[in-house]
């Protein structure tokens, strides 16, 4: 499924020095040649292994995207769709507190916190901010520590780290929260196992979030903490409208509000190079892009077991359903195609060639010439 | 027991190293004084002395540097105390300023001896240099011993030539003489009482240069210099150190200096070339005695210079031939202007054997078959043992932080090496990490320069490195430079306790001088902190906090930092009997080897020689052997397999 075999001497040339890092956190854990610092995959020394985990199961390197789609969601792959589709919902938590510490209307926290209640999961591999506000990779075992997670920090969280941290022979039965890069690394990682730490075999659920793109930590920290005093952090927002500036909220201050076109020079530049805005290898995504009110999430149900707990919820009274208009749906299949074209560009730009996408295989002859005609 | 070195059996032969000798060679002139800084080949010299100081009277000191070492020496010479000051190659580039000044000012009634040693083959050192070229690049007369014999004599004797030209004598030696063991026949020690120490103040108007020691004015001073040169010459023309043997016209005639004239002996001994090659083995070399010389060159049309390292006599002797107006004598020279020796790396037999049977066009097997065959069947008993740092050094978790800590920098910082034991760490046991090295002190230097070159959009950040002993040495000037001249850097000094390298001598911040006895220690930490740098102390085995501490100190990137890396040498641990702190064991079941997660880090990366690779088996093995139970590998495996145990 992974094409080659290299080890982290060609993750540091392909990889990280190529600026294709995404800070996943998937390669890190396990390995004493390389570290995670300030925002940064680091290679502390030389490695000789030819045939690494960090490779295998790195996002970034070769990956045959429409092999991956059959084994994780068992439906074939269509690039031109926003992954597999069961539906496609507007949902909130029921409990306003939940709402209130969440992102946008809480169903990740929801979801997650009921599937721990009913006894789906035992625990949680998702991100938690740290006195500063800085993600780090988390294991939550309970609905109060899962709470406590709420809310995106838009850095890279390198939360699989975290994953790989749950030492092997661990029995507990597992969700996964995170972005679309995340969901790759998870599901090379369930194609062959990791030699050592992480359990892939384990994981029950995974929810993806919907992602534009997010930040090196090594350059947005200074800039926050230029703003304000970073350990009164409350919470981050992007909000749609009017879709230009990036809010953080303080305790003493409030909202500041920072022009978004300031946090751009931030940007994880590997993140121009990412074709998955919706997260299209988890059971369920979220987001907020289409849907209709703030406060609310967009959903996508993508596989049976999503779908079961989707059910399971709303039934319990954890969750509340709205159909999602027409024309939001259409929207958001715009915006998931238009991120794949740029990707596919950017990636044909960096090679100086369409016939080589970088990571990307696998794609039907024709599809990208037909993708980036115009 | 008393020493050897002092034992007064006049005429009895006994065993002693080169080293060894020079020390009694001074003692049997009565030295009243000397000074050292240590470099191998020579660091056991003063502490041969230093053991018997008290029952010979001699005040002996480690010196914080070679020039001060001189100068401590000659100050004794001037009240009329004769004065031994010894040094490596490199360290005689250090003290040569107050030299090339001392021989203009004379040295006084005291006599003194400048023991140098080269080390051709750079065995114990970083640099190849043959350091008879300062004598004739400066006026100072020079000597150089076959054997250990040779030289105790001839270091005895150099103090009344000393005093007898009003010069300090350089004596050199090589690695081989100083550390190779020879049978030295005892002369006397001296007895009675010894002289009052007295700088004269009387202003001698007809004999200046005995009662003042100043070189100026430098014209006269230098003219004086050079009718003192004359006298010397004379009287080495008679020296009992040249010495000829041979046919009366010999075919061939070798000229060697020191340790060569004995392997020049045997080659003509292996070549039975008795009755056609005449050797004139050479021990007082400067300045030039030409007389000797020339009647020996009348004699043959064929020449061989035979010397350690570069072409001195070689060129000497030339010069002298072409000047003296006999080139219709018709004399091949041979030696490194014929190729028949290279200007670097040690000579030998061997050497001068190829050197005859091509010259004197006769047959020869060097090694026959059978030896090289059995020889190599030896080599393969030697275990192949690459350069390391010990079992437990400090310095391997000092670079370990120091590569972990500029990795996750991320900015390509680099480290300004230094002269010591961390000198390695250009290679596997630093995980090469040391980039530049020089002299001593050379590395905060160095440092100092590339912290200025930031308006040139210089942006990576510079470590430098300085060993104890060596920060004292030279890298405190350095260090007063970076402040004051508001330089950017963090220096690293590693503190181990003693100048470890050259044998575990004390040093200032040691507390203890070279007899033993207690001294005032130099405090290394406030000695910074009153620079004005930001000054830190770490323990280099607390890997985490050291290399956070380092990290810390980088990311300023303003001013001088200084972390001194503090933990005693592990030699020094053994010699002062301190325990191992933990009993080492690998768990098979959880040493993952060769896996992805670990790839033998212990046994191919982090190297301490205490670590096994037991290939067939696939896990690391602790050495008991070699293993002091330092602990750190245990912080270092990735999957929790070396345990240690504290040891009660
Ligand atoms: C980097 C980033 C970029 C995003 N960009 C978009 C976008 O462009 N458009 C869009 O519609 N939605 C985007 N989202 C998703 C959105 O911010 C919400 O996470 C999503 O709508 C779910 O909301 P919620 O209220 O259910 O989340 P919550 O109930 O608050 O749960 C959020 C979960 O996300 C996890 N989390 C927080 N930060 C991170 C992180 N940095 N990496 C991984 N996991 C994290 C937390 O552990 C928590 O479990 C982005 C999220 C992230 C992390
Ligand atoms: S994308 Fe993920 S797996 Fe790849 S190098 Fe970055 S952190 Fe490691
Ligand atoms: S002992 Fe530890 S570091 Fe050494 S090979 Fe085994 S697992 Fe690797």
């Amino acid at each position: 499924m992974s094409g080659t075999k290299r080890g982290s001497r060609n993750l540091l040339e392909d990889v990280l020095k190529a600026g294709l890092c995404t800070g996943c956190g998937a390669c890190v854990t396990g390995c004493p040649y390389m570290a995670i610092h300030e925002g940064r995959i680091v290679v502390l020394d030389r490695c000789t292994i030819e045939d690494g985990d960090c490779w295998r199961h790195c996002p970034r390197t070769p990956t045959d995207v429409s092999g991956f789609s059959e084994k994780t969601q068992g439906v074939p792959f269509d690039f031109l769709e926003p992954g597999a589709i069961i539906a496609v919902e507007m949902v909130r938590s029921v409990d306003a507190a939940v709402r209130e510490k969440g992102q946008d209307g809480g169903v990740v926290t929801a979801l997650l916190a009921f599937a721990l209640d009913e006894g789906m999961i035992d625990s949680v591999v998702c991100s938690k901010k740290d006195a500063g506000g800085a993600p780090h990779g988390f294991v939550a075992r309970t609905a109060r520590e899962l709470l406590e997670c709420a809310g995106s920090s838009y850095e890279a969280a390198f939360t699989l780290e975290a994953f790989r941290k749950i030492p092997a022979g661990n029995a507990d039965r597992l969700a996964v929260v995170g972005v679309g890069c995340q969901m790759e690394a998870l599901a090379k990682m369930k194609a062959a196992a990791p030699v050592n730490g992480g359990n892939p075999q384990n994981v029950q659920l995974t929810v993806g979030l919907f992602c534009g793109w997010a930040l090196r930590s090594d350059i947005f920290r200074p800039l926050l903490e230029e703003i304000c005093d970073t350990s009164r952090i409350v919470k981050f927002d992007i909000p749609h409208s009017p879709g230009t500036s990036f809010d953080v909220y303080t305790k003493d201050a409030g909202k500041i509000s920072i022009p978004l076109d300031d946090i751009r020079p931030a940007i994880n530049p590997a993140c121009q190079y990412c074709w998955d805005m919706t997260a299209e290898f988890a059971d369920i995504s979220a987001g907020s892009a289409g849907s209709s009110f703030h406060g609310w999430n967009t959903v996508i149900t993508r596989t049976p077991r999503g779908a079961g707990l989707m059910k399971r919820a709303v039934a319990a009274g954890i969750i509340e359903i709205q159909p999602l208009p027409e024309s939001r749906m259409t929207k958001l299949k715009a915006s998931a195609l238009n991120r794949k074209k740029n990707a596919l560009r950017n990636l044909a730009r960096k090679s100086g060639t369409r016939e080589d996408l970088g990571y990307i295989s696998g794609l039907p002859a024709g599809l990208v010439d037909a993708l980036l005609k115009d | 027991m008393a020493s050897v070195i002092a034992a007064d059996n006049p005429g009895a032969a006994v065993l002693l190293m080169g080293n060894e000798a020079v020390a009694r060679g001074a003692i049997e002139a009565g030295i009243g004084v000397a000074s050292a800084y240590p470099g191998s080949p020579t660091s056991e010299i003063l502490p041969a002395i230093a053991d018997v100081s008290g029952e010979r009277d001699i005040y002996v000191e480690w010196s914080t540097n070679e020039k001060v070492a001189l100068e401590v020496a000659a100050a004794s010479s001037f009240a009329g105390i004769r004065s031994l000051a010894v040094m490596k190659q490199n360290g005689l580039n250090v003290a040569l300023d107050f030299l090339v000044n001392l021989n203009m000012t004379g040295i006084g009634e005291g006599g003194m001896v400048v023991f140098v040693s080269d080390d051709p083959g750079a065995m114990t050192s970083g640099n190849e240099q043959d350091s008879r070229m300062a004598a004739k690049w400066f006026d100072n007369p020079l000597l150089e011993p076959e054997n250990a014999h040779e030289a105790k004599e001839m270091v005895a004797w150099a103090f009344e030539f000393s005093e007898s030209v009003n010069l300090p004598v350089i004596v050199r030696g090589v690695t081989r003489l100083c550390y190779t063991r020879g049978n030295v026949v005892l002369g006397d020690l001296p007895a009675g009482m010894r002289k009052k120490a007295r700088f004269s103040d009387v202003w001698d108007m007809y004999n200046p240069t005995k009662s003042k020691f100043t070189a100026t004015p430098s014209p006269v001073a230098h003219r004086l210099l050079h009718e003192k040169f004359e006298k010397a010459r004379e009287i080495l023309e008679n020296a009992p150190f040249n010495r000829y043997s041979g046919p009366d016209n010999p075919e061939l005639l070798i000229i060697a200096t020191g340790v060569s004239a004995a392997y020049s002996a045997e080659a003509v001994d292996v070549l039975h070339l008795k009755e056609r090659v005449g050797l004139l083995k050479m021990g007082a070399l400067w300045p030039l005695p030409k007389k000797t010389i020339l009647q020996w060159l009348s004699r043959t049309k064929n020449v061989l210079f035979v010397e350690e390292m570069d072409a001195f006599m070689e060129g000497s002797v030339m010069e002298l031939w072409a000047g003296a107006g006999l080139h219709d004598g018709g004399i091949r020279f041979h030696g490194k202007c014929s190729g028949h020796f290279p200007p670097c790396n040690e000579q030998g037999a061997d050497l001068v054997i190829k050197a005859l049977t091509d010259i004197l066009k006769i047959e020869h097997q060097l090694i026959d078959a059978d030896y090289k065959r059995e020889a190599a069947e030896y080599m393969r008993l030697v275990p192949n043992r690459p350069i390391n740092m010990c079992a437990g050094c400090p310095h391997r978790a000092t670079y370990w932080a120091i590569k972990n800590a500029i990795a996750l920098d991320g900015r390509n910082g680099f480290v300004c090496g230094d002269i010591g034991c961390y000198a390695m760490g250009f290679g596997p046991p630093g995980f090469f990490q040391a980039r530049t090295m020089h002299a001593m002190g050379s590395g905060t230097g160095v440092a100092n320069g590339f912290g200025h070159l930031g308006r040139f959009g210089f942006d990576q950040p510079v470590i430098a490195l300085s060993g104890d002993s060596t920060f004292y040495h030279a890298a405190l000037p350095a260090l007063v430079n970076a402040v004051y001249n508001r330089s950017n850097f963090t220096l690293l000094i590693l503190d181990n306790g003693a100048t470890a390298m050259t044998g575990f001598q004390p040093h200032p911040g040691t507390g203890v001088l070279a007899t033993g006895e207690p001294a005032p220690v130099v405090d290394m930490e406030a000695l910074c902190r009153a620079t004005g740098a930001e000054v830190m102390v770490c323990d280099p085995f607390n890997l985490t906090e050291t290399t956070q501490a380092i990290l810390t100190m980088m990311k300023k990137n303003a001013g001088v930092r200084v972390i001194i890396m503090r933990h005693l040498c592990q030699l020094v641990k053994v010699k002062r009997k301190i325990a191992p702190r933990y009993s080492m064991r690998v768990e098979p079941e959880k040493c993952i080897g060769e896996s992805c997660g670990c790839d033998r880090l212990c046994t191919r990366v982090f190297g301490c020689p205490g670590l096994m690779w037991d290939s067939r088996a696939g896990k690391a093995m602790i050495d008991e052997a070699i293993c002091v139970g330092c602990g750190l590998c245990a912080d270092v495996c990735p999957a929790g397999a070396i345990r240690k145990e504290e040891v009660h």
